[in-house]
């Protein structure tokens, strides 16, 4: 089912990391995410991995919603691990036939760039999307943005539209589901036959899914200019975003933490 | 002329919409035709009309969500060409449109609640306040922290009802803000308006195709051609015979009343339509008159069994998704006989659709099968290998099937289907033409662009790329929602047409109303499992009605409470059946009536 995807939604709980404000959380996904590229060697992977956990269990968040995060990204995870691994020729030969050279090194290498792609989806996901709601989101890039608005950067637009496509996931993913199921009625088959036919096949389905795109948009501004939405001036919010030392310090312990990673990354090489 | 304070006044406003295809010759689109409309502050009205006659625009003039092109706008004393006074008209009226997707803007239920108020600049703690008040008004406090995804259809539209009084108007709209709903949510919607309407004293405006829910309202206004047809009561504008002229129907109860009183030789007035009780009062009466001529015979509706062929047969279906332990249906066991319309009824998530999924196998049986019986031999819907040709022979329609409309013109959408199933191409053009025959498109709207036609058109274009393949059951997931009272009929009489020429139909419904009238045999869900299967008749009868808590149609209600007048008069009378078309009702109810002793007997 395609409305279950769980990539960009929202996991409604009450947690330390919920509660955290969004501007620390964004934050340090920067902070984490400098830290993923940077490091290469096991040790520290594993103790970025500890932090991780740490940081699951502080969101409360179940296995099971962190299987069905990272699930959808694994053929993803697997093709960066094996075009890695035929790729990268250094190191000792383990084996070779014809023009395929697999070697220990490569091993290595590709396992990293598999593992660093899981790293970045848990950390987008648990810093970020399920437990910052979209609107919360987009007000902490609107704030910490906002300085940009001197250079007439639409800071304010840009976050609401962020936060709409956010909010509408679930709903073109329902509609995806929807057009896939009436066109396999009249006898379409997205599983079989040559991938360009399977490409032609999904065009289909764009062409209707972009036309009731508009068709949403176009109703929602309407609602929304009923609404009396007319931008970011004087506009107030239900939950303003308050900043206290609790979040401050949650923000310098992590990055502390992250800190820590990449100097033991530094100091193995 | 100093301006009332107390009316919304539009006088002679015009407005086109702009044409934005650069190609078309088509003059801009004019909507509003010199429309001059009164509506009373606190007042409760219906603005009816055909899709397309303009009424959608009109909400949108009231709420200055366009600006007329001619003509004067005046919304309780406030000039609506006054550019100061724009945001102030704004800010106090709100509208509820049709589609409840379409118009939530936050995740979180209580975060969209406030997207009005903070654009209005509403400082906290009042914030918080309204918020927390429009969410109790409504029945959502308990859920204010969900997301807004997880909510039913019936909750989202009171979620956009909350959005709406949190920005606490003087005037809310509701443009086809029941459409979507199923008769159980749109009941409990229609009630928390009302309730709204008195507690907050809001001046209520109703868009609507539903004429049962114009009944409700002081004033009725109908638009036809971007201009007010009709204006009055309900009881004066129900009086009047014009109706079909603008693609209206009187409500079922009143076409059924007007019948008696034809074949009673009475005539109703309009004090007689004020209530139920004024109205039966009279029809009683009516038929206590002597000069009624006896009909001949009790009509026959034209309903059959089917043959007694069984076309398909489901068996102990049971689904759950993602394998979770709630189950979507449970044991289904059901046989459809061919020819038949086998109606499938019931609420908004009972599992009808799911249901449905698997009779092409667009859900393959996890537990249980679907099998179809052919010619050539039994085909089951958990073989892989039968899939294409159980596609071919089950054509499903899904619910708005005009949103899946894609190719450039009508005609090659509708051989979409042919493509994949590899015919040839000589071959295909005689089963198109058949096929846009059967839903009556003309050969001029299959050349044309699916996005040009009107939305009964696209929909009757959607249907012909199924019955292209020349199905023999044919599956219609709520053929006629969102339609007007004609365009409804208009789908029914093509539904009729289909089955005449030897179509299998299985129609999923929600309106109990024209399920009695169009099914030959009914099926009811609920939770997921059958609760009772039979005729319409039998379903439908007072006490098997009761006990499996099935709303009967609205004439089965109405001719109910007429018929216990009449046992008043007429102890011995003997009525035999229910009838749903309002017609055949009468007749038999007048038919009772003179054998009883009534009409000539005296």
């Amino acid at each position: 089912m395609l409305d279950k995807i769980s990539i960009g939604r929202y996991y409604p709980a009450h947690s330390f990391l919920h509660e955290t404000d969004p501007r620390i959380k964004t934050i340090l996904y920067a902070v984490y995410l400098v830290a993923i590229f940077m490091i290469q060697e096991p040790i520290a992977i594993a103790v970025l991995a500890g932090i991780v956990i740490v940081q699951l269990i502080l969101a409360k968040v179940t296995p099971g919603i962190l299987w069905s995060t990272i699930k959808p990204m694994l053929p993803l995870a697997l093709f960066i691990f094996i075009i890695n691994v035929f790729s990268i020729r250094q190191g000792d030969v383990l084996f070779s036939w014809k023009i395929i050279t697999i070697t220990g090194y490569g091993i290595g290498r590709a396992a990293i760039m598999a593992v660093r792609l899981m790293f970045l989806i848990v950390s987008t996901s648990v810093l970020l999307t399920l437990t910052t709601t979209p609107l919360k989101m987009s007000d902490a890039l609107e704030k910490l943005f906002s300085p940009l608005k001197i250079i007439k950067v639409p800071v304010h637009e840009m976050s609401m539209m962020m936060s709409i496509a956010i909010r509408f996931i679930p709903t073109l993913a329902a509609e995806t589901d929807k057009i896939m199921k009436a066109q396999q009625s009249r006898g379409a088959d997205y599983d079989t036959g040559s991938f360009i036919n399977k490409i032609k096949g999904y065009v289909t389905v764009l062409i209707p899914l972009f036309v009731s795109s508009f068709r949403r948009a176009d109703e929602l501004a309407v609602a929304m200019d009923a609404r009396c939405y007319r931008g970011g001036a004087g506009r107030t919010k239900l939950n303003p975003l308050k900043m206290n030392g609790r979040d401050v310090l949650t923000g310098i312990l992590f990055t502390l933490l992250a800190a820590l990673v990449v100097v033991i990354d530094f100091s193995l090489r | 002329m100093p301006d009332d304070s107390n009316r919304i006044e539009i006088s002679d406003v015009t407005f086109s919409y702009e044409v934005t295809d650069e190609n078309s010759s088509r003059a801009p689109r004019r909507a509003l035709d010199g429309i001059s409309v009164s509506i009373e502050k606190g007042s409760y009205t219906a603005i009816l009309g055909s899709n397309g006659s303009g009424k959608s625009t009109l909400a949108k003039i009231i709420d200055i969500l366009e600006v007329p092109d001619s003509g004067r706008v005046v919304i309780f004393g406030k000039d609506a060409g006054n550019d100061d006074l724009f945001w102030d008209i704004r800010s106090h009226c709100c509208c509820v449109f049709q589609n409840p997707d379409n118009q939530i803007v936050g995740t979180m239920i209580e975060e969209d609640v406030a997207f009005g108020p903070e654009n209005l600049g509403i400082p906290n703690p009042e914030l918080r306040e309204r918020v927390d008040q429009a969410l109790k008004d409504v029945g959502l406090y308990e859920l204010r922290h969900r997301e807004t995804m997880a909510l039913s259809g019936g909750q989202k539209q009171k979620l956009a009802i909350a959005g709406a009084l949190a920005m606490r108007p003087d005037i809310l709209i509701l443009d086809e803000a029941t459409a979507m709903l199923d008769p159980v949510s749109r009941d409990e919607f229609l009630e928390l308006v009302e309730k709204m309407r008195i507690e907050k004293g809001l001046t209520l405006i109703t868009i609507t195709h539903d004429m049962t829910e114009a009944l409700r309202c002081d004033k009725l206004v109908i638009i036809h051609k971007g201009k007010v047809a009709m204006e009055g009561t309900p009881e004066e504008i129900f009086m009047s015979d014009d109706l079909w002229k603008y693609g209206l129907k009187r409500p079922v109860k009143f076409n059924y009343a007007f019948e008696i009183a034809r074949l009673a030789g009475g005539k109703l007035t309009k004090e007689d339509l004020r209530s139920d009780e004024s109205l039966i009062k009279s029809l009683a009466k009516m038929l206590e008159k002597p000069g009624i001529k006896v009909p001949d015979a009790v009509p026959d509706e034209g309903k059959s069994t089917g043959g007694k062929d069984i076309i398909m047969s489901v068996k102990g279906l049971t689904y759950s998704y993602d394998g979770g332990d709630t189950k979507a249906i449970d044991n289904i066991n059901l046989d459809i006989r061919k020819g038949e319309v086998l109606g499938i009824v019931g609420d908004s998530g009972c599992g009808k659709t799911t249901l449905i999924s698997h009779m092409n196998a667009i859900i393959r049986p996890t537990e249980g099968d679907v099998v179809i019986h052919t010619e050539e031999g039994n085909l089951s819907c958990s073989n892989k290998k039968d899939t294409m040709k159980i596609r071919q022979k089950v054509g499903l329609v899904f619910q708005y099937p005009e949103y899946q409309l894609f190719e450039e013109t009508v005609y090659k959408d509708i051989a979409y289907g042919l493509k994949k199933m590899n015919i040839a191409k000589e071959d295909q053009k005689d089963l198109i033409f058949e096929a846009a025959k059967k839903v009556g498109l003309t050969e001029k709207e299959l050349d044309s662009s699916p996005f040009e036609l009107s939305g009964g058109q696209k929909r009757r274009a959607a249907m012909a790329g199924v019955l292209v393949m020349r199905p023999e059951i044919l599956v219609l997931d709520e053929p006629a929602s969102g339609l007007d009272p004609k365009g409804r009929q208009e789908m029914f009489a093509v539904i009729k047409g289909l089955r005449d020429s030897g179509t299998t139909i299985i129609l999923v419904s929600h309106n109990m109303d024209e399920a009695a009238v169009n099914c030959d045999r009914i099926c009811l869900i609920k939770g997921g499992k059958i609760r009772a299967e039979g005729t319409p008749y039998e379903l439908f009868e007072k006490s098997k009605a009761d006990e499996i808590g099935v709303q009967t149609p609205r004439i089965t209600r109405f001719s109910a409470m007429l018929k216990d007048e009449l046992k008043k008069t007429y102890p011995d009378i003997r009525f035999e059946g229910n009838y749903f078309i309002p017609e055949m009702e009468a007749l038999a109810v007048v038919t009772a009536v003179s054998r009883a002793g009534g009409g000539n007997a005296r």
